[in-house]
């Protein structure tokens, strides 16, 4: 008997508890926000930096009362580096969990299969960490980026060979076969045609791809001055270890993406060197605008949370973060979101231009960031030096390379 | 012969020669067990990774800290044979597949959340070394890899022939009724073999650390070329690792060299369909087929 009215009594306390949970949640109703990420798989890496960068977002939101008066509160799945997967929990994000808003997760696969489930749901989708063409040609009214293209993003690699002497005459491409790095080539190529640099080998090769050393044998015996290389981070670094072992040694090597991910010069270290990669940020740049201040004091709270420097793809991501916050703001907007207020969010993304630490975003039809310079950095003794544009450039490119049996 | 297919070759040998060197044990674990231990890419990344921490930590040399790789993986194969798979042996092939997948899944996992999904390499003062002879190129740390391959190869099969543990094991792999019969324990020769193959494999993983990129889901890739090695060379036959492996690592050279690299990763797919239709017991037809 007393056992029994016991476990009444605990029962009835239980619910009287969750009641209280429930009403207080009524009451203090936050930004849900949903991000669909690879956080395993070969994307894992990079996509946990695209979630780092949300949650100091998030930190430094909330530790100033939040968004008009509303702590975000942010929900990541891993999608396990499968688009199928994200396009899943990007649903299950809106459908399930009823988050307000979503912010975009890594690599343009999974952007590509995360969008069209954006825009039917009519849920904004800002990304900074995809920027395949092809994400822009599909007439998309809720997609957004604020990195350039893909084949813009590497014209400050190219174009940065302008002002080396002896300007390099040839130039071997090679990269592998998924959407972001093949359209990185595609850039590679065009800006070589505009710069009149031939282009005398050009090779896309699988992700599966294990053994580095014969293909890049090939390209050696082809002798080009410089290798242009559309790359991730593992691309980069394998890159790099096989390159060393055949000794091959082209005036200049440059990378779409990998050599400003920290690790790269970590665990590389002298021969990450001279080594030259697309970018579209870094902390010296004069930007700044809301929330985060300075680009360098953007860099200062990163170094205090992470102990390391942001990538650019961080800053973008951020700062994509920052573009919807702004909007929110000035809509006045309170959670829950509905539907007009998402339409509403997605025609002010539109028209607005933000100034932030990341820069001045200004989204075109398309929902490209028009706005943005490339910029190129070169590893100089371990060191990430902003190089080009040459208006905002820290250091002088090294050029040429610096041969492997010389260091 | 010109430069140019010299080269070619050599980039291939010495390709076959990593092959080789990550797949000899999986062709043990096979050959005596019947078991495809579809964690096998996992084995190389924990020797991998012991290397990586003991040069991170103490800055240990990759070829110096190979030994405690071979240690550490031979203690974890024979637990994990001890406690895990030997659960499952007598029943039929798909359990021990559904098993050692789930081990594959669960050791990448726990590596991730230990280790997070950083990629890492290990730069050593002589890394990227390599020689010029007669404007050929040898990386250094794949010839090493090369000879560790065929030392393997031969320890194995002197242990295999010329001890008593290896004739237990070869008893083991041929009837084990008969073994078990004849006094030998087969759980534990179960889980000595394990060991053994799992400490080859960290050998290798090891050893391969100062040219590969090491990170937590390296495994799977590992496994499937092994895969495709064991079932070139002969399913159990042990030299037929080494065989297959210099094959497989000869045909990717070519083809990258000659064809493009697209090619040459297609290339071990073909080859492995074509000898599983026409000679499932491998190139030189001394595999098990059963």
């Amino acid at each position: 008997m007393f056992l029994k009215s016991f476990r009444l009594v605990f029962v009835l306390l239980l619910i009287g508890l969750l009641s209280v949970g429930f009403a207080w949640g009524e009451q203090k109703k936050a930004w849900k926000i949903g991000v669909a990420v690879s956080l395993t798989g070969v994307f894992g890496k990079d996509g946990s930096l695209v979630k780092d960068a949300y949650t100091l977002w998030q930190e430094t939101v909330n530790s100033h009362g939040g968004v008009n008066g509303a702590s975000v509160e942010i929900i990541f799945y891993d999608d396990k580096s499968d688009p199928a997967t994200t396009a899943k929990l990007t649903e299950q994000l809106i459908v399930s969990d009823k988050v307000d808003l979503l912010l975009g997760g890594f690599g343009s696969s999974q952007l590509f299969a995360a969008s069209p489930v954006a825009e039917k749901y009519q849920y904004p989708l800002i990304s900074g960490g995809a920027s395949s063409n092809k994400l822009f040609d599909r007439g998309f009214k809720y997609y957004f980026s604020t990195l350039g293209k893909a084949t813009e993003e590497v014209r400050g690699c190219v174009d940065i060979f302008t002002a080396v002497n002896p300007k390099p005459k040839t130039a071997a491409i090679v990269g592998a076969d998924i959407l972001f790095t093949s359209l990185a080539c595609e850039g590679y190529k065009k800006y070589c045609e505009s710069n009149g640099i031939e282009v005398i080998h050009h090779e896309l090769f699988p992700m599966a791809l294990q053994d580095y050393n014969s293909l890049l044998m090939k390209v050696k015996n082809k002798n080009p001055d410089i290798l242009l290389v559309g790359s991730h981070l593992l691309v980069a670094m394998k890159t790099i270890k096989a390159m060393k072992e055949i000794d091959f040694n082209p005036k200049a090597v440059a990378f779409s993406y990998g050599p400003t991910v920290p690790k790269f010069v970590e665990d590389l270290k002298g021969d990450a060197n001279y080594v030259i990669a697309a970018s579209e940020w870094t902390p010296n740049m004069p930007y700044s605008g809301k929330v985060f201040g300075k680009a360098s004091e953007f860099n200062q709270l990163y170094l205090k949370r992470f102990s390391r420097s942001p990538d650019y793809v961080e800053a973008a991501a951020a700062g994509g973060a920052v573009a919807q916050q702004i909007v929110i703001e000035e809509l006045g907007l309170k959670p829950p979101l509905n539907k007009e207020n998402r339409i509403k969010i997605m025609e002010a993304l539109h028209k607005d231009k933000f100034e932030t630490f990341y820069g001045k975003i200004e989204f075109g039809a398309d929902g490209a960031n028009e706005a943005h310079p490339p910029v190129a950095v070169q590893i100089q003794s371990g060191k990430l030096e902003n190089v080009f544009p040459l208006e905002f450039a820290e250091a002088k490119i090294l050029y040429p390379f610096k041969p492997w049996k010389e260091r | 012969m010109d430069t140019v297919f010299a080269q070619a070759l050599i980039n291939g040998l010495l390709l076959g020669g990593v092959y080789a060197a990550y797949s000899a044990g999986f062709s043990l674990i096979f050959g005596v067990m019947g078991v495809v231990n579809l964690a096998h890419g996992e084995l190389i990344m924990l020797g991998a990774f012991t290397s990586y921490w003991l040069f991170d930590f103490f800055n240990l040399d990759p070829y110096l800290s190979a030994p405690f790789a071979m240690f550490f993986l031979f203690v974890f194969g024979y637990l994990v044979q001890k406690y895990i798979i030997n659960q499952v042996i007598g029943q039929p092939h798909i359990m021990s597949y559904i098993l050692t997948f789930g081990l594959h899944l669960m050791v990448a996992n726990i590596a991730i959340k230990m280790w997070t999904q950083d990629f890492r390499s290990i730069t050593t003062t002589y890394s990227g070394a390599n020689a010029a002879i007669w404007g050929l190129n040898i990386p250094y740390a794949r010839l090493v890899t090369f000879i560790v391959a065929l030392f393997v190869t031969w320890a194995l099969w002197f242990f295999l022939m010329r001890t008593e543990t290896g004739r237990a094991i070869r008893a083991t792999a041929q009837d084990k009724e008969v073994a078990r019969l004849m006094g030998v324990d087969i759980r534990n020769i179960y889980a000595i073999t394990f060991g053994l193959g799992a400490a080859i494999t960290g050998l290798s993983g090891s050893v391969m650390s100062p040219f590969v990129i090491i990170s937590p889901e390296m495994g799977l890739e590992y496994t499937i070329i092994a895969f495709c090695v064991v079932v070139l060379g002969g399913m159990g036959y042990m030299p037929g690792a080494l065989v297959g492996g210099l094959v497989l690592g000869v045909a990717q050279s070519l083809a990258a060299t000659y064809l493009n690299a697209g090619v040459s990763v297609a290339i071990t797919f073909v080859i492995l369909f074509i000898m599983l239709i026409i000679r499932p017991t491998g190139i030189l037809g001394k595999g098990s087929v059963a």
